[in-house]
């Protein structure tokens, strides 16, 4: 029974470090604070409840303060992540070069550099499609 | 706990600690300051999974306490700064 208990808890720990190593991969590779936030915010969520209820497993009598914090983990990581993206964009943070601003025709106080590159991106967008038909 | 699992855990411990780096070169190195803040939240969520891998090996089950205390004061900073970046004061 203890094995039993020590092989899942030591198996949701290794997917729980995978999901960390693939999210700073992330963290290091991609472009944009936007596509980082992206690699990030949901991968290091998932990383993490996974690692806290395999340390659950492990040690059975701290488990309901570990899946307490798995909870409290689940609700306000993806808040914090949305709101680190809220403030980038208020800030004017520019986007990578060729993606759509979906947000600047409707707030004038988005970032004029986001706004101008995605004026870009949607005329190549267009002349792409021309070519196409 | 038995031995191999106590190996797989130094090692988890290990990688996870290995993980810090990227983050702290992101912020070292990012060219805005919602960068930097999201560096540091990233660091808070690999410092919970330190904390609680140390609570197994160390035995001691006080350290889920500091991982809660620590889950909480830093999303409480992560809305402080962020609020902070978005009324576009540089630091």
């Amino acid at each position: 029974m203890q094995t039993i208990l020590e092989i899942i808890g030591m198996v949701l720990i290794a997917i729980g470090i995978g999901f960390n190593v693939i999210g700073m991969i992330g963290l290091m590779r991609l472009p944009d604070i936007y596509t980082r936030l992206h690699a990030t915010g949901k991968v290091s969520t998932v990383g993490l409840c996974s690692l806290l209820l395999g340390a659950a497993f492990l040690m059975p009598s701290a488990a309901l303060k570990l899946i307490a914090l798995a909870i409290f983990a689940v609700l306000t990581l993806p808040v914090s992540t949305h709101v680190i993206a809220a403030a980038a964009y208020r800030a004017g943070v520019p986007m990578r070069r060729f993606s759509r601003d979906d947000l600047a025709a409707k707030y004038s106080g988005g970032s004029a550099g986001g706004r101008e590159l995605a004026q870009q991106g949607d005329d190549l967008f267009k002349i792409e499609r021309s070519a196409e038909n | 706990m038995s031995a191999p699992a106590a190996l797989g855990v130094n090692l988890a411990l290990f990688i996870l600690v290995v993980l810090l780096v990227p983050c702290i070169y992101r912020m070292w190195a990012g060219p805005s300051a919602a960068d930097r803040l999201q560096a540091i939240d990233t660091i808070t969520t690999l410092l919970i999974g330190i904390v609680v891998l140390l609570m197994l090996i160390r035995n001691d089950r006080m350290f889920i306490d500091i991982a809660i205390a620590l889950a909480a004061f830093g999303f409480i900073g992560t809305l402080a700064l962020a609020r902070y970046i978005s009324e576009r004061r540089r630091y």
